[in-house]
């Protein structure tokens, strides 16, 4: 579904991606690892085309994201998004925050709408909060409800951007939940994480990232199991030793 | 000291001093504001936009503005807009356009400029993750300042926005130089008809105040209740 070729970006002199090839199949949970700026946000956020590239191809869904004919907003309302800030739009309610998108890019009406939001904020147990905005809610309801948001759009994948590492700690499994359900569901995903237990439960593969490269991209077991780079045995005794 | 001063005089000239003056310096004020913050809207977004040309032409022309003082751009357009008119429409002679419609393009370019500053702070505070959350739901460039980064930017300014708008209202006195009947105009008007000069521009002077001040009370009243909570 997600295929990623030989994708190359620079930041003027500074190369922050070097030629990664990767792909996710669909179902597929993939997971990005690797130290901080080893290019794994850059890397997911090319995928819809937040970052422009200057080599080598992504495409979702057959549609090449780099190519300028591409209507890029109609290939990114297939293609949820959540953020390690959540990003919702302060200014709107929370049930407000999931309409957007359907009412403006889907063109849903108001009642269609509301009755998917109504649905989503169930399923992500905020029902009570639909009213509110989304200063009032914990970081944790606001990335339960930044998920809802981007399920609201019916994407045929998801991408995971660091979305528990703004956090506090009793809040990460809240979202992390949400998450594992939706990868048992059968969604596809990528997701940039250092949450090893997640990866654990519910990754097909595991992609390890480091100065801008894909490392080692292996199915969950051999990653765990047997890391083959240096890099990524070293990474992996640090984060999983606490 | 006050003996000899006949305040009877603006008793009597109140009819014409609001009804006249007053309600062309509020429609001045309010229509100015409007077109204002349109345009500066828009200056904003050219200047702030990655297009080509645009940011330089953008900041060309506010830096032009706020380097001129308003009464000459005042007078200026007074007399240079029968001749814009008259190259535009192709006519024989300039084309009249009348003292207030000539003052109200003089200030919604003029606040344009100044608007333009304002939104482009407002623009900026508004965090670059907002824009890229709009866009991964597959919002367009404009979907996103409409829905997205606008909203956001004008509840962050109206503090701001408003405070000029008070500055407007005061400036809108400059119209005087076309002899326009505003409110100063009325009074200054009744003042040298019945030689009553103290008592006119004391009172002018009493009623501007009041009035700016009480607004700016209320700006600051409404700063308080409308803030986003982030």
């Amino acid at each position: 579904m997600i295929e990623i070729s030989r994708v190359s970006k620079w930041y003027a002199e500074f190369q922050v991606l070097k030629d990664c090839t990767t792909c996710v199949s669909k179902g597929d949970v993939v997971v990005v690892c690797g130290p901080s700026g080893s290019g794994k946000s850059t890397l997911i956020k090319c995928v819809n085309g937040l970052e422009p590239f200057q080599k080598g191809e992504v495409t979702v869904d057959g549609v090449s994201v780099g190519d300028p004919k591409t209507k890029l907003p109609k290939l990114r309302a297939r293609v949820g998004m959540v953020f390690q800030h959540f990003e919702l739009f302060p200014h709107l309610r929370v049930v407000e925050n999931l309409r957007l998108g359907q009412e403006k890019v889907l063109g849903r009406s108001r009642e269609e709408a509301d009755a998917k939001a109504t649905a989503l904020l169930e399923r992500v147990g905020l029902t009570a909060h639909a009213r509110k905005y989304p200063g009032e809610l914990s970081g944790g309801q606001q990335q339960r409800v930044a998920i809802a948001r981007a399920l609201a759009m019916d994407p045929i994948c998801m991408l995971f951007d660091e979305p528990t590492s703004a956090l506090d700690p009793e809040m990460i499994s809240e979202v992390l939940d949400v998450m594992v359900d939706l990868a048992q569901e059968g969604m596809t995903m990528m997701v940039v994480t250092h949450e090893m237990g997640f990866a654990r439960k519910v990754a097909d593969r595991v992609i390890f990232m480091d100065r801008g490269e894909i490392v080692e991209d292996a199915a969950k077991d051999d990653f765990f199991g047997q890391p083959r780079s240096e890099r990524a045995q070293q990474f992996l005794s640090k984060i999983l030793a606490h | 000291m006050f003996s000899n001063f006949d305040w009877d005089v603006i008793a009597r000239s109140l009819p014409y001093l609001f009804l006249d003056g007053m309600t062309f310096t509020l429609m001045l004020t309010a229509l100015a504001t409007a077109g204002g913050v349109v345009i500066g809207t828009l200056i904003a977004m050219m200047r702030l936009g990655g297009l080509p040309v645009l940011p330089w032409m953008a900041a060309g022309y506010v830096n032009v503005i706020r380097s001129l003082p308003l009464v000459l751009v005042i007078f200026w357009f007074y007399f240079l807009v029968p001749y814009i008119g008259q190259w535009v429409t192709g006519a024989s002679r300039p084309v009249q356009v009348g003292a207030f419609t000539s003052s109200l393009v003089t200030f919604t370019l003029f606040e344009a400029a100044y608007f333009a500053e304002i939104m482009r702070a407002g623009i900026q505070s508004i965090p670059n993750g907002q824009v890229a959350a709009g866009y991964a739901l597959g919002l367009t460039y404009w979907q996103v300042m409409a829905n997205v980064v606008l909203p956001q930017a004008f509840r962050n300014m109206i503090p701001v926005l408003l405070t000029q708008t008070i500055i407007l209202f005061q400036d809108t006195s400059l119209v005087y130089v076309l002899s326009i009947t505003d409110f100063l105009g009325a009074a200054s008007k009744v003042a040298q008809r019945d030689g009553r000069l103290v008592e006119m521009y004391l009172f002018a002077a009493a009623v501007y105040f009041v009035m700016s001040f009480a607004a700016s009370s209320l700006v600051r009243r409404l700063q308080a209740r409308i803030a986003i909570v982030r």
